[in-house]
């Protein structure tokens, strides 16, 4: 009953599906003979899962953007933070047996002549630690600026702005070496996690695995969200945000709490995808990636919790192909993605399937649809 | 490395000193005496030998310490004749000047040198230049004993003073003899105190060197007490000075980055401050301008290379007409549909700029192009304590230009009236009989446009490649927001403030903290003002 | 005005100036509405009518002046979320209601609850909370609709919406800002006994041009000119006003 009134039908075909990757995956690759058919490599688990990742990401964003209108191009930010967080753990874990064989430092800071580990990095040997900033860090981080940002009424395309000016300020700071978090080279060459090898197919898959169920989580966790009152709130909010004031909302903790909730979020695909792909830089906080994953939400229909995830894979399987097949064209096609979208798919591929479901039978769809107009404040006014 | 620098300082003052030789009347009696003194190969005969060859006038004094100077003088140790080498090996008599045709060379000996010897050379090659007819020859040499500082000196300028009338030359003479005064050992306090004043005036690092040693003289020398606070007086003063002249020195990079910053913004303004339009593709117009400079320059240069300085005169126009005409396509392709939605048009917008980038990169490659500078933008000028790039000085020349003639497009022209008319009410603009679409489409074109100028100037000073206009989106919407929109004043005051600070700030947290410092503070400033410096007020920005 | 008229006053509004850039949008209004007591406001554009309601709402801050609500609290201290939980509902000049939510979720947003993100985040739908939705949407005339997406309604009924909504709110103090703009008369006749009914147990302020509609109402009216209150009393008293008349009423 519950999960009838939280997930929906789409959302229970979804979970299932997470849940049915996570199991056969592992043993597609693991149980497989390589010479079979359905062998699944590793190389294409560790892709499955950066996807998976990237997937959560889309549903955080999907969270503060589909239901509250708040356009964060600073997502990436927060990701790349969980992300730190964990390739931190993941140095740690690297001990002496790096270049250097130093057992206390990591390379980079053996390289640059520091002699103690600084502040920012006591207590990441240990897993659970490193698990909690993973979280902490980027909520903590949006807390922060969204206490600032939402108190004094700073929306639209205003915040969109500044989110987007946050995370070009990290971009900035995480390359300077003095930061302590690897500068320009980032964090990489990491070896074991939780003592697995880090390289190994049955790691891989376990990681794989995780990604999926932490997805499925995710997927939990905002479904129960946006079908609370506070779900309907938030989209209260998007849509008329000075009515929801009027009513005695107090709407800038509702931003704050749904904005801190999707950091961290985003925090956690961020630490899920770094074991992954085997290496975390400044270049993750490149507001280009952050705006990437608005267009994965966009594509699969936003304020639909399944199109979320559904677009990121979609357009990351998209670049996959292309960038191997056509890497001229990918940004052609990435750039003509978000005009098409815009201006013809205004709710996404799931919108799309609505529309045309709807045609068959008259009633409304299950999901949220999407308000025809945002309510936000355009610089020049006008009533 | 200390060797060479004094050989390359003897030969810059003998060359200075060769003119002033032509104009004494040589006696030929004193040229021999001297050249006898180099013929006997020992240090301190080289040494008179230069003294008097120095007071002897002779035609070739000149050539011979240059040559002495590069170890090229030679002398017979049979005849006691002297010749010199010049720098390509020609034989020379040291004292017609003539070509010493039938001497073999192989039975010469070369006349050796010491560091004593030398620094003689140095000096008196500065004496003569001291004199020298050419003004501006004169003040090089007054110059170098001030660099020099050399006690030994201080006879020929006190010599060059009295017959000193050139203003420019005097006061170089004035501060020359100031810096031996300071220095020799043996000058009186009375002495020490005039030199102190004079190069008080001087104020800059070199005075600063040398009246650091008289401010710290030994306290129990009690003549020398007057001395000790004037020469500290003297410091402070210089410091502050200099300290002022820094303060200054910043002001004008932070103009210099302003103006910049303005450049890149200042179409921005249009779009997205007048019109309320988000365009994440700005940065793509500025592109596109530095492109069609880079096209503008590579067909100058194969066809009509002689109108190369005007390359960048030619490409204004061009790119103001290229990236207005790609934004007029933009809006009326794209952005037109998506008026009242900006987060979708931010996104479209995007998706525009990521295609302009890699078409430009299909086009002309990733790597960077290179656009040369016209000849009257390169080089720089002092002027008082500052140092002044003349490329950067016409970039703010150039901003303040576009900055005045947008002012004027906006609010002296009908096109401004009808595009301010729209965007206040548009619904009464078009029921006025003003074709709306046609303004939008117009003044987005203006602010494209301008952008693309703005990459005109920016190619100047900024890597030509598909990327380029990356780097300045962000500031750019930093530098509008924080003026407040539809303001060009408020774009102006918020480019120069955020250029000067981020200038201020540099030196003391490097530039990189810097930049997050000062993004750091707009995004903070904005939760304090969201409508940012100079906003309009009112219920009609809050509906 | 005497301290008495404050104490006994439900809205006590006194001398409040605001300027947008030098436009002066209120010189100097004052006003008094007593528990209890409907009132209408009228005046031509740009009267002041929307200020004076954003005053009190709390989304402009007077330059000058006094806003006090039930004789004590200061309403220029507090923003629009704490004067909607001291109990003053606004309804919009535009009718502004939740496009995408149903009638009855709009309703229950507006409802009298805990209004914290946390409460909403984990909190139960109380069974009384079905009751008082219910009789709502049976006063607003909507409860045939209760399933339907706002945006599908008409203008009248949004209308009726958001009156419902404010009701929902259950506060001591109604601000109504043309309710009947865009309405046809027999919508108008209905939104007319709407407030009627309303007024019976709450406070109203209802700012409208519509002559015929006030007349309906039957209530003391306020005339505002150029920021500041220009008469007051009966509609047929102001009405012979000949200051009245001049500005407003004779054109």
């Amino acid at each position: 009953m519950i999960a009838q009134t939280v997930l929906g039908k789409r959302g229970s075909i979804f979970l299932a599906l997470c849940i049915a990757a996570a199991i056969l995956v592992p043993v597609l690759t693991l149980k497989v003979a390589p010479n079979s058919a359905l062998y699944m490599p590793p190389y294409v688990v560790a892709l499955l899962g950066k996807y998976l990742c990237y997937a959560l990401l889309a549903l955080a964003l999907d969270l503060v953007w589909g239901y509250c209108g708040i356009l964060s191009l600073g997502h990436g930010a927060f990701f790349a933070l969980g992300g730190y967080a964990m390739g931190m753990y993941l140095m740690r874990q690297i001990g002496a047996r790096g270049t250097y064989a130093n057992p206390d430092l990591p390379d980079f800071m053996v390289f640059l002549n520091w002699h103690s580990l600084p502040f920012t990095w006591w207590g990441f040997s240990s897993f659970f630690y490193a698990c909690l900033m993973v979280v902490l860090v980027p909520g903590a981080l949006a807390a922060l600026f969204g206490w600032f940002a939402f108190r004094s009424r700073v929306t639209g395309v205003y915040l969109s702005i500044i989110t987007q000016a946050l995370t070009y300020a990290l971009l900035l700071a995480f390359f300077r070496n003095d930061m302590g978090f690897g500068g320009n080279n980032g964090l990489t060459d990491f070896k074991d996690i939780l003592g697995f090898n880090i390289q190994s197919d049955a790691t891989r898959a376990a990681l794989f695995s995780t990604s999926a169920i932490a997805l499925a989580l995710g997927y939990i966790v905002a479904a129960a969200v946006v079908t609370s009152k506070f779900g309907k709130v938030i989209v209260a909010i998007r849509d008329a945000e000075s009515r929801t004031r009027f009513l005695g909302y107090r709407v800038e903790y509702y931003k704050l709490l749904v904005f801190t909730l999707s950091a961290a979020m985003a925090g956690v695909a961020g630490a899920l995808y770094v074991p992954q792909v085997g290496i975390i830089n400044p270049g993750e906080f490149a507001p280009a990636n952050s705006i990437e994953a608005v267009i994965w939400v966009a594509v699969g229909g936003r304020g639909t919790l399944v199109g979320a995830a559904l677009g990121a894979i979609l357009v990351n399987f998209g670049k996959t192909y292309f960038t191997g097949a056509f890497p001229e064209y990918w940004l052609f096609g990435l750039g003509g993605l978000f005009v098409i979208v815009t201006l013809f798919l205004p709710k996404g591929i799931l919108g799309l399937i609505d529309r045309m479901t709807a045609r068959r039978k008259p009633q409304p769809p299950a999901e949220m649809p999407i308000a025809p107009e945002e309510q936000i404040a355009i610089p020049e006014g006008g009533r | 490395m200390l060797m060479t620098f004094f050989k390359a300082l003897a030969t810059l003052l003998f060359l200075v000193a060769a003119a002033c030789a032509v104009t004494s009347p040589a006696r030929a009696d004193a040229i021999d005496d001297a050249l006898g003194h180099f013929a006997q190969d020992k240090f301190p005969e080289t040494d008179k030998g230069i003294d008097s060859l120095s007071g002897s006038g002779a035609p070739t004094a000149a050539a011979v310490m240059d040559a002495l100077a590069n170890n090229r003088l030679l002398f017979d140790p049979g005849s006691k004749q002297i010749f010199y080498k010049d720098a390509s090996d020609t034989l020379f008599d040291a004292k017609t000047g003539a070509k010493a045709e039938g001497v073999d060379a192989s039975t010469l000996k070369k006349v050796r040198l010491n560091n004593a010897v030398r620094s003689k050379l140095q000096s008196v090659g500065g004496s003569m230049a001291l004199l020298a007819p050419d003004p501006t020859k004169r003040l090089d040499a007054a110059n170098a004993v001030f660099r020099s500082h050399d006690a030994n000196q201080l006879a020929p300028v006190e010599t060059a003073l009295a017959k000193e009338n050139d203003a420019a030359v005097k006061a170089a003479l004035l501060q020359a003899r100031a810096a031996i005064l300071a220095t020799k050992p043996d000058a009186t306090a009375d002495q020490r105190l005039d030199a102190i004043q004079v190069l008080k005036l001087r104020g800059d690092q070199d005075a600063q060197g040398l009246l650091t040693p008289l401010a710290t003289v030994a306290p129990d020398d009690a003549s020398m007490d007057k001395v000790r606070t004037a020469a500290k007086a003297a410091l402070s003063a210089i410091s502050m000075q200099l300290a002022i002249w820094q303060a200054v020195q910043n002001v004008w990079y932070g103009v210099s980055l302003g103006s910049v910053l303005l450049l890149a913004a200042i179409g921005l303004a249009i779009t997205f401050g007048v019109m309320g339009i988000i365009n994440m593709a700005h940065g793509e117009m500025v592109m596109i301008g530095a492109y069609t400079t880079f096209v503008v320059q590579q067909v100058i240069r194969t066809s009509m290379p002689g109108l190369f300085d005007a390359s960048l005169i030619i490409a204004v126009p061009l790119a103001f007409l290229v990236s207005g005409a790609v934004g007029i396509a933009i809006e009326r392709l794209v952005i037109r549909h998506l008026y009242g939605r900006p987060l979708e048009t931010l996104l479209a917008t995007w998706g525009i700029s990521l295609i302009l980038q890699q078409a430009v990169r299909t086009t002309f490659g990733a790597n960077n192009k290179e656009v040369g500078a016209p000849s009257f933008m390169s080089g720089s000028f002092h002027l008082g304590g500052l140092e002044i790039t003349s490329g950067r000085m016409w970039i703010i020349a150039f901003t303040i230009c576009v900055f005045v003639a947008l002012q004027l497009v906006l609010r002296a022209t009908p096109f401004g009236l009808r595009m301010r008319a729209v965007t206040q009410n548009r619904r009464m603009a078009s029921a006025m009989g003003i074709s709306t679409g046609r303004i939008d489409a117009l003044a987005f074109g203006l602010g494209s446009g301008i952008a693309g100028i703005a990459g005109v100037a920016l190619s100047q000073i900024d890597n030509v490649s598909p990327n380029l206009g990356q780097s300045y989106i962000i500031d750019s919407f930093m530098v509008v927001v924080f003026g407040g929109v539809g303001n060009l004043w408020g774009t102006l005051v918020a480019a120069l403030a955020l250029g000067i600070a981020n200038k201020f700030l540099e030196p003391l947290a490097g530039a990189v903290l810097a930049k997050i410092a000062v993004l750091v503070f707009i995004i903070l400033f904005i939760q304090k003002r969201p409508r940012g410096l100079f906003a309009l007020k009112g219920r009609s920005v809050e509906a | 005005m005497t301290k008495d008229a404050l104490t006994n006053s439900l809205l006590y509004l006194n001398d409040v100036k605001v300027s947008f850039d030098g436009y002066k949008a209120l010189r100097g209004l004052s006003l008094v509405l007593a528990k209890g007591e409907m009132r209408a406001i009228i005046g031509p554009n740009g009267a002041g009518k929307t200020t004076m309601m954003d005053c009190i709402t709390g989304k402009t801050r007077p330059d000058e002046g006094d806003v006090y609500f039930g004789g004590s609290t200061d309403l220029t201290k507090l923003d629009e979320a704490d004067i909607a939980e001291l109990g003053i509902g606004r309804k919009f000049q535009k009718p502004t209601v939740f496009e995408n939510h149903t009638v009855e979720d709009n309703i229950l947003l507006a409802l009298k609850a805990p209004r914290s993100a946390f409460a909403t985040l984990f909190g139960k739908a109380a069974a009384d909370q079905r009751v008082r939705i219910d009789a709502i949407l049976k006063t607003i005339r909507l409860t045939d609709h209760r399933l339907r997406p706002a945006a599908d309604l008409s203008h009248g009924q949004k209308q009726w919406l958001e009156i419902g909504m404010l009701l929902a709110q259950d506060p001591k103090l109604l601000l109504v800002d043309e309710p009947v703009a865009g309405m046809t008369d027999a919508e108008t006749a209905t939104t007319a006994e709407l407030l009627r009914e309303i007024a019976r147990d709450h406070s109203v302020v209802v700012v409208e041009h519509d002559m015929h509609f006030v007349r309906e109402l039957g209530v003391k009216v306020t005339v505002l000119h150029e920021g500041a209150v220009l008469a007051e009393g009966s509609l047929d008293a102001v009405s012979a006003d000949p200051r009245v008349i001049e500005v407003y009423l004779g054109r």
